[in-house]
């Protein structure tokens, strides 16, 4: 059977390259949640803001190293310690909600910490918007240079290289940590059984707290490479990419690392491409507004045949 | 147990499967014919307003409500509306009785406009200026009716928001000011085609009221003016900031001339990266009300050069000393205020009406609300907004729609005809 699209090429090219970049986001974001769910079964809701103030302080640096002007290797200098001050923001952020908000509750009842961590969340984003910026939203200054690469009918954006790139590779590094050092040991020892890590020696607090410390900067960068890609940022722009992430994790099977990775990809490309697929069936025209509705009906049929999302395991006992 | 639960898995996907497929038969049904479907909603609801009207007694200063948004996103539309709405009475006095504004944030909502117009029925203003945005007035439209309360919208566009039915039908309490959405519509769409001469124009807009309304009437105006309406209209919802699927759909469908229908807050990232596309640097983009605001500018700088937006209405005798006052009161730019001139004739037209209505009986003041209602339609009066006058349904008499293009970073507006 042969496929005749009735939109070109390029058309296609354009919007696999943007739900890879959605996904990019996405991938990052949801890491954090599905690792902070490995150790804790908690649902860190409040992990869409930490992205928010990542992405916040990644502005301020951009601005205070010249916004519009900065020009030549400036760029790519104020780009890294965007990056740094980003994952630092994002860090402290999560950490002190750890400890303020998830620690003290981390004996009481499932629950309990889910609606704190909502709570948290709501506090952050209109802390943000209507203490600080009074609704108003911030504009990343556009410094990446222009340029792109063309092969065949595919045209990637130099800004779309470097956030696929750099996403790549942050991703690349949190798996080495994981698998490759001590302290991935410990979390991954953990995840398994807290009681038992315990026992064995591993202080668990740490690798608690160094389990938020990654899934943040993971956050953190996505935070810069979210405002140098769509420009707008404000308090409240955390909850989408929040909810979209965290459906990734599951779609990817929450508490599985390659599978938030696999999951956000995944919900990128069908949110930007599903719908597009379904108007070319003869007689169906679904308007942009629609996109989300595709997107979650799929996770829908994808959670009713793997109820463990596509990475995930069968829920083991776990005291 | 394992082989039942597959199976109800199958009966599930059958069902959804179905289910889909119905969405799409009903969808694809459904043409352009929304517009006429989108009828008043209330049509069964008997007016109370004027019998419910009453005579209210007041002692201290005169409270009138001022619903506008105060927080969130459109703040930057609702506070210049709010400040502009209290100049209207900077320096009256009604039979010796001051002022007192009574402000409620309805965050340009529907949720947000009946909480606000709670409060103030709960604080019996004796008459209001709001909501601000169409979506918030038609949640409202009912409460202010029930409590016998008139209100001047000095903002809301939407065109089924009053009724060919007036003045029998429901809520004889509500005029407004603004020029509505598809005069605003009329005038862009004209000015793209015999002006711009775009034949295919894509449009874009917010999935709120307003930007469904002011879309459909654009389509509806370019359609008649001869242009056609390529690729489906993309609609987003508020604080939208990815447009990149959008964009893509923009470039397949090679328009002339680009149309959005919503608010600067995503006007600014949609032309960032609209404009960073090599092949939509320098298509003309057309944007209504919404989008003409100063945060425009300061957020999307060079991306907003060049871009055409409208404001309805027009600078009548008064608008002066509106700008003074607002200056002197509030240190705001009466040219940069959208809606400024209408909050202020809005004020002043209720005010007019009070101190024709107001009877001083005893150091107090007895004011009869149904006829302060019937003297505000009466209201004819040179404002800042031009002539203000209304329609038996509550609608502004006469349309004026101004253009705009970007230069140089600041709003210079277009001789008729010219680009």
């Amino acid at each position: 059977m042969t496929v005749i699209f009735l939109t070109s090429a390029e058309f296609w090219a354009d919007q696999l390259v943007n739900g890879l970049t959605t996904g990019s986001i996405y991938a990052l974001i949801a890491l954090g949640y599905t690792m902070v769910y490995g150790v804790l079964q908690l649902i860190n809701f409040a992990h869409g803001e930490v992205f928010m103030i990542g992405s916040f302080a990644g502005y301020g640096v951009l601005v205070a190293m010249g916004g519009d002007d900065t020009s030549g290797a400036m760029i790519a200098l104020a780009l890294v310690l965007a990056m740094i001050a980003a994952s630092a923001a994002s860090m402290g952020t999560a950490l002190a909600i750890e400890r303020i908000a998830y620690r003290p509750l981390r004996n009481a009842p499932r629950l309990a910490p889910l609606i704190s961590a909502i709570g948290v969340s709501v506090f952050l984003s209109h802390l943000v918007d209507d203490g600080f910026l009074t609704g108003r939203s911030k504009y990343y200054p556009s410094i990446f240079p222009d340029g792109a690469l063309e092969l065949g009918p595919l045209t990637i954006s130099a800004l779309q290289i470097f956030l696929m790139g750099s996403s790549l590779a942050m991703m690349g590094g949190l798996w080495w940590v994981i698998q490759r050092t001590k302290l991935g040991r410990g979390i991954r020892a953990v995840a398994e059984s807290r009681d038992n890590a315990s026992l064995m020696g591993i202080d668990v607090n740490r690798a608690i707290v160094v389990t938020f410390a990654l899934g943040a900067i993971m956050a953190g960068v996505a935070g810069v490479l979210y405002g140098l890609f769509y420009s707008a940022i404000r308090g409240s722009m955390g909850f989408i990419p929040g909810v979209k992430a965290f459906t990734a994790a599951v779609l990817g099977g929450i508490g599985s690392v390659q599978g938030a990775v696999i999951g956000g990809y995944f919900l990128g490309l069908t949110e930007t491409v599903g719908r597009e697929l379904l108007n070319e069936i003869p007689g169906v025209s679904l308007p942009n507004q629609w996109k989300d509705v595709v997107a979650f009906s799929l996770l829908v049929l994808v959670l009713i045949f793997r109820p463990n999302g596509i990475f995930g395991q069968k829920e083991t006992k776990r005291a | 147990m394992t082989h039942s639960g597959k199976m109800s898995r199958w009966t599930w996907l059958m069902a959804m499967v179905a289910l889909l497929a119905i969405f799409a038969v009903a969808c694809s049904g459904d043409d352009d014919d929304d517009s006429s479907s989108a009828g008043f909603t209330d049509a069964g609801y008997k007016t109370a307003g004027l019998d419910k009207a009453r005579v209210v007694t007041i002692d201290g200063d005169i409270p009138i409500g001022i619903s506008s948004a105060l927080t969130g996103e459109v703040a930057g539309l609702g506070i210049p509306i709010a400040d502009s709405a209290e100049v209207g009475g900077e320096g009256i006095t009604i039979k010796g009785k001051k002022i007192k504004w009574v402000r409620e944030d309805d965050l340009c909502s529907p949720e947000g406009g009946p909480a606000a117009a709670d409060r103030l029925v709960k604080a019996n203003v004796v008459a209001a200026i709001g909501p601000i945005c169409s979506g918030g007035t038609r949640a409202s439209l009912k409460i202010f009716d029930d409590a016998g309360i008139t209100h001047i919208s000095p903002s809301a566009t939407a065109g089924d928001l009053t009724t060919p039915t007036r003045p029998e039908g429901p809520y004889v309490t509500f005029f407004r000011v603004p020029v509505l959405n598809a005069d605003e519509a009329k005038a862009q769409a004209q000015f793209a085609y015999d002006t711009l001469k775009a034949k295919k124009a894509f449009v874009v807009f917010d999935t709120d009221d307003y930007g469904k309304d002011l879309a459909a009437e654009f389509q509806k105006s370019f359609k008649a003016e001869g242009g056609e309406i390529v690729g489906t209209p993309a609609g987003y919802e508020k604080k939208t900031t990815d447009f990149k699927s959008i964009i893509a759909n923009i470039k397949a469908a090679k328009p002339d001339v680009i149309y959005q229908a919503g608010f600067y807050a995503e006007a600014t990232p949609f032309l960032q990266q609209l404009r960073a596309d090599a092949d939509l640097k320098s298509i003309p983009y057309i944007g209504g009300d919404g989008i003409k605001n100063d945060e425009l500018l300061s957020g999307a700088k060079d991306a907003a050069e060049g871009a055409y937006l409208a404001l309805p209405g027009t600078t009548g005798s008064q608008f002066d000393t509106y700008k003074q006052k607002y200056a002197a009161k509030f240190k705001g730019n009466a040219d940069s205020a959208t809606f400024g001139a209408e909050a202020y004739d809005a004020a002043t037209a209720i005010l007019k009406a009070l101190d024709k209505v107001a009877v001083e009986k005893g150091g107090k003041l007895e004011i009869d609300l149904k006829k302060l209602n019937e003297e505000i339609k009466k209201s004819s009066f040179e404002g800042a907004s031009g002539k203000v006058e209304f329609q038996d349904n509550g609608n502004r008499a006469g349309a004026v729609v101004r253009l705009f293009k970007v230069v140089g970073g600041k709003y210079v507006q277009l001789e008729a005809g010219k680009k």
